[in-house]
C-alpha cells in the first residue's frame, strides 16, 4: 500500500506540476491525463474502483481529447519563451497558492480523525447505483441531483453548440 | 527486516491522501492563476476539481458516519466538470473567432 501511495503521488504531484510548467501546450495536456491517471489509481485505492474506470473513461478519455481539439482549433505557431507563456505574477501567485496548500495541510493534518478506517465506502457498483439514485439508504438527495444533473447536461450540450456555432461563414455561404 | 516488510504493507492513512489533495489543489490555483493561454488555465481548473474529488472519495472511505455518499457525490461532480469543459472551450473557441488570441490577458473589451 504505501509503495503504490508513493508511486500515484509521485506521479500525481509531478503531473501536475508538468501541466503548470510545460512551455507547450499539447504537453501540457497530456500532463494532465497522467495526473488525472495517477488520481485513477488513488480511487482504486480507496475501494471504488466504478469511480475508478468513470475517471479513466470521461477524464482520461474524453476531457481530454475535447481539450486536445481545443487545442488544435486555437493555437497559433508562437515563440514558446518561458516569458510568453506566463504572466507577471509568477511569485505572488506562487506565494497565495503555496499559502492556501499550506492553511489547507494545517487544517486537514491538525483534525483528529477519530475512529477513521478504511473500507467504509460503497465497494460494490450496485451499492453505488442504489445511493446514486437515491434509492439506497441514507441521503435521499441524490435522486433530486441526479435528474439536475442529467438536465445540466443537456443545457450544457445545447450551449456549447449555440456558442460555437459559426454565423457569419454560414451567412456569407447563402 | 519482517518489520519494514509490514511498515511497506501498512494502509495509509486518511491525512495523506488528503494532503495530496491539498497540495494538488494548490498546484492547480497557482496554474489558474499565471499561465496566459486560456485552454492551460481550464486544465488547471480540471486539476482543482480532481483534488476535490479525491478529497470526497477519501472521506467517503474513511468515515464510518459517511455512509459512502461521497462517491456519489463524486460522480455529479465528473458529469458537472465535464459539462463545464464542453460550454468553456465553445467560449474559447468563439473568442478565438473573433480576436485571434486565446491568452486571457490581451482579451480585455470589458476593461474600464
Amino acid at each position: 500500500m504505501t509503495v503504490a501511495f508513493a508511486f500515484l503521488t509521485g506521479m500525481t504531484l509531478v503531473s501536475a506540476l508538468g501541466v503548470v510548467l510545460s512551455r507547450s501546450v499539447v504537453h501540457s495536456a497530456l500532463f494532465m491525463s497522467g495526473a488525472f491517471l495517477g488520481i485513477a489509481g488513488f480511487f482504486v485505492m480507496l475501494n471504488a474502483p466504478a469511480l475508478a474506470a468513470f475517471q479513466v473513461l470521461i477524464y482520461v478519455g474524453a476531457v481530454t481529447v475535447v481539450i486536445l481539439f481545443g487545442i488544435m482549433f486555437t493555437q497559433r505557431p508562437q515563440v514558446r519563451r518561458f516569458r510568453t507563456i506566463i504572466n507577471r505574477q509568477i511569485w505572488p501567485g506562487f506565494f497565495a497558492a503555496a499559502g492556501v496548500g499550506a492553511f489547507l495541510c494545517y487544517i486537514l493534518v491538525g483534525e483528529s480523525w477519530e475512529g477513521a478506517e478504511p473500507g467504509n465506502g460503497a465497494r460494490s457498483v450496485a451499492v453505488l447505483g442504489r445511493s446514486l439514485l437515491g434509492a439506497g439508504e441514507g441521503v435521499e438527495i441524490f435522486s433530486l441531483l441526479f435528474e439536475a444533473a442529467s438536465v445540466l447536461l443537456l443545457v450544457a450540450l445545447v450551449a456549447a453548440i449555440a456558442i460555437s456555432r459559426r454565423k457569419d461563414e454560414e451567412e456569407a455561404s447563402r | 527486516m519482517q518489520q519494514f516488510l509490514d511498515q511497506l504493507n501498512a494502509q495509509v492513512p486518511l491525512e495523506g491522501y488528503l494532503v495530496v489533495a491539498a497540495i494538488m489543489f494548490a498546484i492547480g490555483a497557482w496554474g489558474a492563476l499565471i499561465r496566459r493561454n486560456a485552454v492551460v488555465v481550464f486544465m488547471c481548473v480540471e486539476l482543482m476539481i480532481n483534488a476535490v474529488n479525491l478529497t470526497l472519495v477519501a472521506f467517503a472511505d474513511f468515515l464510518p458516519g459517511a455512509g459512502g455518499a461521497g462517491a456519489s457525490y463524486a460522480v455529479l461532480v465528473i458529469a458537472i466538470a465535464a459539462a463545464e469543459v464542453a460550454v468553456g472551450l465553445a467560449i474559447v473557441l468563439a473568442i478565438f473567432r473573433t480576436r485571434r488570441t486565446v491568452n486571457i490577458d490581451e482579451v480585455d473589451s470589458l476593461r474600464g
